[in-house]
């Protein structure tokens, strides 16, 4: 940090000049400035006061222009000895209780690790799927009307699937929406591990609760355009039910893996698994790190 | 030490000099610090020029079928009110406060490129005077009266001669396509100065905050005032020599101006706001006696607002019928901005979340900020909504919104500033009692006015009506309004009044009256020539919180 000195240790210093070579003061650029509005002010004026401002404006350019060359002018400033002292009156620290055998503490100090809401996720595809599948069957009497429903995503807005084609079997369109569910599953559970040190205490709240009301939000208003035919049949109740469903048993599955400290304070090169000797930066003080 | 330099000496006492002498001083200066107060009272010298403009409009407003002006003077005070809001006030103060905060913070001792610096305040200073001169040069030919009378967005065709003859409308193009370069000179300048004159441990990671959003909004102005710029000499062309590009009779497209002036405006509210998230990022850890909260959230935060606006533009748009696609486009990205924006409000309610909080003017008027800029964004994700714009665009639910979003967000970040850095410039205190009486005064101005505002929207009062009918629900809301906004400008001259008295009978400051952590509280108020005598080395974001605490520094835990 800057050495702020006393006055007496001004004269003393080796690091504090005398005096400092700063830009000299010059009316050029005002000039220039001044010739290049003109010259746009006669176009609303007259041609003369474009004229005017066009012989501003080179005067400025070649005043501008010698200002710095050959060798750009600079005033000299000398240094005014201050007695400034950087200290504050209020020495004592509070900390925040939340750990206390930490001086310095990056909140939370555990976390689950990140595949934890990889394996939610796709736990949470089951449950998703069992409750989909039941609701089909309360409905319509077929396991297939929420699979074609989702599948539906891939057809032209102007197809419509009969209400025959969407209680029906078909092989391809099973596949898309097994396939569909899986990796949003996973990429949602992805999202859901990234934000687990949010709420790292409490993942089933943040799973079953807060991630549900937050992924319907967001579904309600983009479902017409993402998938018109779900979004003409959808169960908004049952919706919800499911997203519930999905994120309680990520949540429980999250909470059954092992928690890992947090690595936030830890270099990126270290994070990034880099263990080549000078990747490091020495300590302050001057100390080696491995 | 140059052949050419020249010794001056600090120490002499200016007092004594005479005053063309201080003029001249200031007329050539390239100090990065005199070019940002330069900037600051221009600003200041345009709120009051625009100010007074918005209470023209709220009188002629205050009764039904009112005539204080005539419908042809409220048409060229709007469009001046609104032009000199986003131009002359808004751009200049955010680049004053960047000029002199910049180098300071980044312990640099001027900015990159000095002249440059002076070169564009004075492109932008003259740009706003060459559109004010419109009121006395601006006749033009048979009736086509003097100031600019389009709106400050200048839709087309009114721009086109048919429906603007004269040159009102050439002074508002060629005054802001003048200005404009000045803000591109400056953007290059700040950018070129945080990235290359950083003093030594200042990484990017360290930043101050306020560099940082400095750094994002330098990057917006280059992007976003070009094609503004394009558009103005396209403009140019259209009506000097008979161009076609908005001449939609001729093959030309209205909705090209649209695009290419929205495709700078809503960056450039970014551009405003961001600066006043730069402020509050500063004034709440120190108020609060924490340090940041989440300080590479916010840094990810601004710069996704950053790139994230400059995909938003047309929802300013969808009532000219764009196709769905483009409407869902538009109102989805609209939505994602609120996301890192709701971010950085939850990052300074963290900080001051178990903090303890001094309750001084600056810290008031973030405190105002957040309060009023969560419900200009709630109001911004429902005209987000293509449907629900449908219904409210043109009408006073809009100006509510974005005053809400430049008076209620801008304004209270710019004030939280002004009393703020005050000491550091001015070398005085700005009054206390004053300030809280300004804050207090201009808040509940501010609410009775624009809380109120949405309400004559809702009804179906068209923005821009030079009067209406009686018992349309609108005359007793519509006095209400005026008589918020009088408040307001009782507000702001208690401001003045209190930047007057502080400049004469002001506490003295000190070097650092906040006990603040940042670089510029090092130095003496003010600054000298050269900003520090030794160029300092930093170890962490809060440098001086380590030189204060060296038994607990930062240094020791980034």
């Amino acid at each position: 940090m800057a050495m702020l000195l006393p006055t007496e240790h001004i004269e003393q210093s080796s690091r504090v000049p005398r005096e400092i070579e700063v830009p000299a003061s010059t009316a050029w650029p005002l000039v220039l400035a001044l010739g290049f509005t003109l010259m746009f002010a006669g176009l609303l004026t007259s041609a003369s006061v474009s004229v005017l401002g066009a012989v501003l404006a080179i005067a400025g350019c070649v005043g501008w222009f010698r200002e710095v060359f050959p060798h750009e002018h600079e005033e000299i400033v000398q240094v005014v000895p201050e007695d400034l002292s950087v200290t504050t009156e209020r020495r004592l620290v509070e900390r925040l209780p939340v750990a206390p055998e930490q001086v310095r503490a990056w909140l939370p100090l555990e976390t689950y690790p990140i595949s934890a809401g990889v394996k939610g996720g796709l736990a949470g595809s089951v449950a998703m799927a069992v409750l989909a599948c039941l609701y089909g069957l309360l409905k319509t009497g077929s396991i297939w009307y929420p699979i074609n429903l989702l599948a539906a995503v891939v057809y032209a807005p102007s197809e419509v699937p009969s209400a025959a084609e969407l209680n029906s079997f078909h092989g391809g369109i099973f596949l898309i929406a097994v396939l569909l569910h899986l990796v949003t599953s996973t990429l949602v559970g992805l999202l859901y591990g990234a934000m687990l040190p949010m709420f790292a205490h409490r993942p089933i709240v943040l799973g079953g609760l807060i991630g549900p009301v937050l992924w319907s939000g967001l579904l309600y208003s983009i479902m017409g355009i993402l998938n018109p035919t779900l979004g003409s049949h959808i169960d908004w109740v049952w919706f919800v039910a499911s997203q519930v469903a999905f994120g309680v048993v990520a949540g429980i599955v999250v909470m059954r893996q092992s928690r890992v400290p947090t690595r936030e304070n830890v270099p990126f090169a270290l994070r990034a698994g880099i263990e080549a000797p000078g990747v490091m930066p020495p300590r302050e003080n001057g100390e080696k790190r491995p | 030490m140059s052949s050419d330099a020249m010794a001056i000496h600090q120490g002499t006492d200016v007092g004594s000099r005479p005053w063309v002498e201080t003029l001249h001083g200031w007329v050539t200066t390239v100090d990065h610090k005199r070019l940002g107060i330069l900037y600051i009272l221009y600003a200041l010298l345009f709120l009051a020029v625009a100010g007074s403009e918005a209470m023209i409009i709220r009188i002629q407003l205050m009764y039904p079928h009112n005539s204080f002006v005539s419908p042809q003077v409220f048409n060229r005070i709007f469009t001046m009110h609104g032009t000199t809001m986003v131009f002359f006030v808004g751009i200049p103060v955010l680049f004053g406060l960047a000029n002199y905060l910049v180098p300071l913070m980044i312990g640099a001792r001027d900015m990159a490129f000095p002249r440059l610096n002076a070169f564009s305040f004075w492109l932008t200073a003259l740009g706003g005077f060459l559109l004010y001169f419109s009121f006395l040069g601006g006749s033009g030919l048979y009736g086509a009266g003097n100031a600019p009378d389009v709106g400050w967005w200048a839709y087309a065709p009114l721009t086109s001669r048919a429906f603007s003859p004269g040159h009102s409308s050439d002074y508002w193009t060629i005054s802001l396509l003048v200005a404009g370069f000045g803000s591109i000179g400056t953007a290059i300048n700040i950018i070129a100065t945080i990235l290359c004159m950083r003093c030594p441990g200042m990484k990017l990671s360290r930043m101050p905050l306020l560099v940082w959003l400095n750094l994002v909004v330098s990057g917006m102005v280059l992007i976003a005032i070009t094609p503004l710029s394009a558009a103005q000499i396209m403009l140019c062309v259209d009506r000097y020599l008979g161009g076609h590009f908005f001449d939609t009779q001729a093959g030309g497209s209205a909705a090209l101006w649209m695009h290419f002036f929205w495709i700078f405006g809503h960056p450039e509210v970014y551009i405003l706001i961001l600066p006043a998230f730069a402020v509050l990022s500063e004034v709440i850890p120190v108020f609060s006696r924490k340090p940041m909260f989440g300080y590479p959230v916010m840094v990810g935060a601004t710069i996704a607002i950053g790139f994230i606006s400059m995909s938003v533009w047309a929802h300013h748009m969808f009532s000219i019928g764009m196709s769905s696609y483009g409407n869902a486009f538009f109102v989805l990205t609209t939505m994602a901005i609120a996301v890192p924006t709701g971010i950085k409000i939850f990052n300074w309610l963290g900080t001051m979340w178990g903090g303890r909080i001094i309750f001084k003017t600056p810290m008031l008027f973030c405190i105002g900020f957040l309060f009023n800029f969560l419900i200009a964004g709630l109001t911004g994700i429902m005209l987000g909504s293509a449907a629900f714009n449908w219904q409210l665009t043109g009408s006073y639910f809009v100006v509510a919104h974005f005053h809400y979003t430049l008076s209620g967000s801008f304004l209270f970040g710019i004030f939280a500033a002004f009393y703020y850095w005050h000491p550091k410039i001015t070398g005085r205190m700005l009054g206390e009692r004053l300030g809280k009486l300004h804050f207090w005064l201009f808040f509940i101005g501010f609410h009775v006015c624009f809380d109120l505002m949405h309400i004559p929207g809702l009804l179906g009062m068209a923005r821009r009506i030079y009067t209406y009918e009686p018992g349309r629900g609108w005359d007793t809301l519509n006095l209400l309004i005026s008589i918020g906004a009088f408040i307001q400008g009782i507000a702001t001259l208690i401001f003045v009044a209190n930047l007057i008295i502080s400049y004469f009978k002001g506490a003295k400051a000190g070097n650092d009256p906040w006990d603040a952590w940042t670089l510029e509280w090092s130095v003496s108020s003010p600054p000298p020539a050269y900003n520090f005598a030794s160029i300092p080395t930093v170890a962490s974001r809060r440098p001086l919180w380590d030189l204060k605490h060296p038994e607990d520094p930062d240094s020791r835990y980034e």
